[in-house]
């Protein structure tokens, strides 16, 4: 398989105030205890700082990095035909009434577009949405420029997602054109397990408690026992099953595969990543771990580019990009370059 | 497209109990005057009582899955295209997701769209349809929405009302080269600028914590000004030139149950008489979002209006956010 679909370019945004780690444990009063006998989580987890959005917004973060993908690619913006928006945490207003596509789409002026946004995934919501892009892309002539992009900003206070990872606040864009011949998307392969659906979840305004004034409805929550019993033996499992997916339609093999792009959780999640599927930690990104933690799906992103500029990625290779998503979803990309 | 696609089956599921306009609207303080009453036409709504939107949504499935003959562990993907708040934020959290695991189709992927009204559907249903089409191992998808109203906000803009919402699930089955209506072509195009024509301010980063936000908003001066007809007009024109239909070939159009205005509005502009277009669940059932397309549809099917081999439309304005049309042939 071969979607006959590359990647343009891709950009993403940082915004410039940042908040070590250390502050964040103490502001969001996180358990000092070990998780296990091996691992300590505010010890171990190898984030220094992230980085804090504050009074910018989460659609003006998309919106950075769409421009910027813009001018990094010298693509007009009248010529794109689809935008979507796969941001994975609530934005300004409710979805899925609402999405930052049509703010994007207006401050950008790609007034022939058809937008949307895919609001399931997690973390996967990239991996989702380049399945529903290059299938409109493949099914219909008229779809041969797209720009996918995400702005995530978490709450005050909610920059801890105990005990996996710690938030930090950005936006990434991507330009996928058809006919592209460079980093070329061989395949997509996307899994879901239903009865995980409410590992990871934010309450939301209708179950708030009106006594609640640090919002904790707007909060990420995790049901950590369901965690623990049922996503801990499933992910590596589903990790080879997505990546295997992947890797049968395009029909290469792992030993083919040259470098992958992996989310930037903790320590020993890359660790246990590394050995279980026998990487060398060499050919798995691993630096935004401590530059500036975890940024939901537009790790996909970011960590891709920063492998791209400083090297990791040569012309000719075989990329993987892999995650997991909300504990529920996984998906893996092959990108030839 | 070279791969076809069609409607297997649909279902919708409506909850037992039902309130007339009047009440409502005594009940939000708004004004029913006959000429109010008349624009609407719209008598009663259904409304939920206890039920959850995953559980009418689940029975929507099971029904339109028996009715598709398809068999659920087969199910490839399942599309959700819900616009209302859900059980928990959206796109944190997403029904499908639940649906699922409690139908037990365990090989299915999951995908929500969010955004432009009833529209929604005529994004899930093209975006399915390609995902069929383009990918050789998915043969069946799963269309599903559930929409509850927020509690006090059944009248769309009730100074100058638009519309009365209904809670309602909707379920349609689609099958790579399966029998059924077909699905010719879809179009879709979005004005940016009209993103927050109706949406909900409140509850989310913007102004989360005042409750009189958390409700459903339209902008009604922009809505009206909006080219909604003249927008569809024209992207049939396209649709119909590149299948190579004619105009007249088109002999039924499925379109939003907003009220009696918007429909007489749709039907004079795109020149359709009021035969073609059905009323019956505007009046009993009101707005259900992207679910009046599912009702609609069966209720074509059921009245026999159109032979096989016929052309048929799916239309809606999006709210003058986000227009769709899709060409389909019995």
């Amino acid at each position: 398989m071969n979607t006959g679909i590359g990647i343009v370019g891709a950009s993403y945004y940082l915004p410039p105030k940042r908040k070590a780690v250390t502050d964040i444990f103490r502001d969001e009063q996180i358990p000092a205890e070990p998780l296990a006998a091996n691992v300590d989580f505010q010890r171990d987890i190898g984030i220094e700082a992230v980085h804090v959005a504050s009074e910018e917004s989460a659609t003006s973060l998309g919106l950075n990095a769409s421009r910027s993908v813009l001018e990094k690619t010298g693509i007009d913006p009248a010529e794109i035909d689809l935008i979507i928006d796969f941001t994975s945490i609530p934005e300004e207003y409710i979805a899925p009434t609402w999405s930052a596509a049509g703010i994007v789409q207006k401050e950008i002026g790609a007034t022939d577009a058809f937008v949307t946004a895919v609001n399931t995934g997690g973390c996967a919501s990239y991996h989702t949405t380049l399945k529903v892009a290059c299938s409109l892309m493949a099914a219909h002539d008229r779809y041969r420029t797209a720009l996918l992009f995400a702005g995530d900003k978490v709450p005050e206070f909610n920059h801890t997602y105990y005990p996996i990872t710690v938030i930090c606040d950005g936006g990434s864009a991507v330009i996928l054109k058809k006919g592209h011949e460079k980093q070329q998307i061989l395949s997509v392969e996307v899994a879901t397990l239903g009865k995980l659906h409410d590992v990871w979840y934010i309450p939301g305004f209708h179950r708030r408690d009106p006594a609640d004034k640090d919002r904790k409805w707007l909060h990420m929550t995790a049901n950590i026992p369901k965690f623990n019993q049922e996503v801990i033996p499933m992910n590596l499992f589903m990790f080879r099953k997505v990546m295997r997916g992947a890797l049968n339609l395009a029909g290469r093999k792992q030993q083919e595969v040259a470098y992958y792009i992996y989310p930037t959780f903790s320590t020993w999640d890359q660790k246990a990543f590394c050995q279980a599927f026998m990487v060398a930690p060499e050919k798995v990104f691993t630096d935004g771990l401590q530059r500036h933690g975890h940024l939901q799906e537009t790790d996909m992103v970011l960590d891709y580019i920063d492998a791209i500029d400083e090297g990791h990625i040569k012309e000719g290779d075989l990329v993987m990009l892999t995650t997991n998503g909300a504990g529920f979803s996984w998906g893996a990309a092959l990108i030839q370059h | 497209m070279e791969t076809q696609v069609g409607i297997a089956a649909a279902a919708v599921t409506l909850p037992a109990r039902r309130r007339d306009v009047g009440s409502l609207f005594q009940e939000e303080s708004a004004i029913l005057n006959p000429d109010i009453a008349a624009r609407l036409g719209i008598e009663e709504v259904p409304i939920c009582n206890g039920e959850s939107a995953s559980a009418m949504a689940l029975a929507a499935c099971q029904e339109a899955l028996r009715r598709a003959e398809l068999d659920v562990a087969q199910l490839d993907v399942i599309v959700d295209y819900t616009i209302l708040p859900q059980e928990y934020l959206v796109p944190a959290w997403n029904m499908s997701n639940k649906l699922q695991h409690e139908l037990g189709a365990k090989k299915a992927l999951t995908v929500g769209f969010s955004g432009g009204g009833a529209t929604n559907f005529l994004v899930a249903l093209s975006s399915a349809a390609a995902m069929l089409q383009a990918n050789e191992k998915l043969m069946s998808a799963l269309l599903v929405a559930a929409d509850v109203t927020i509690p006090g906000n059944r009248i769309l803009n009730p100074s100058d009302p638009v519309s009365v919402l209904g809670d309602a699930a909707g379920a349609m089955v689609l099958k790579k080269r399966g029998k059924g209506s077909v699905l010719i072509d879809t179009g879709l195009h979005t004005d940016g600028s009209h993103h927050d024509v109706c949406y909900i301010p409140g509850g989310a980063l913007a102004h989360p914590d005042d409750p009189a936000l958390y409700r459903m908003e339209l902008d009604k001066e922009r809505f009206d000004k909006a080219p909604k007809s003249e927008t569809l007009n024209d992207m049939l024109g396209t649709l119909l030139t590149r299948a190579g239909v004619e105009r007249e070939d088109v002999v039924f159009a499925l379109y939003p149950n907003l009220s009696r205005e918007d429909q007489q509005q749709f039907a004079d502009g795109m020149g359709f008489s009021a035969d073609q277009i059905n009323s019956d669940n505007r009046k009993y059932h009101g707005h259900l979002q992207g679910t009046d397309f599912v009702i609609n549809y069966l209720s074509m099917i059921e009245s026999g209006t159109v032979d096989k081999g016929q052309h048929f439309l799916a239309a809606s304005h999006g709210m003058g956010f986000l227009a769709g049309v899709s060409l389909l042939e019995l």
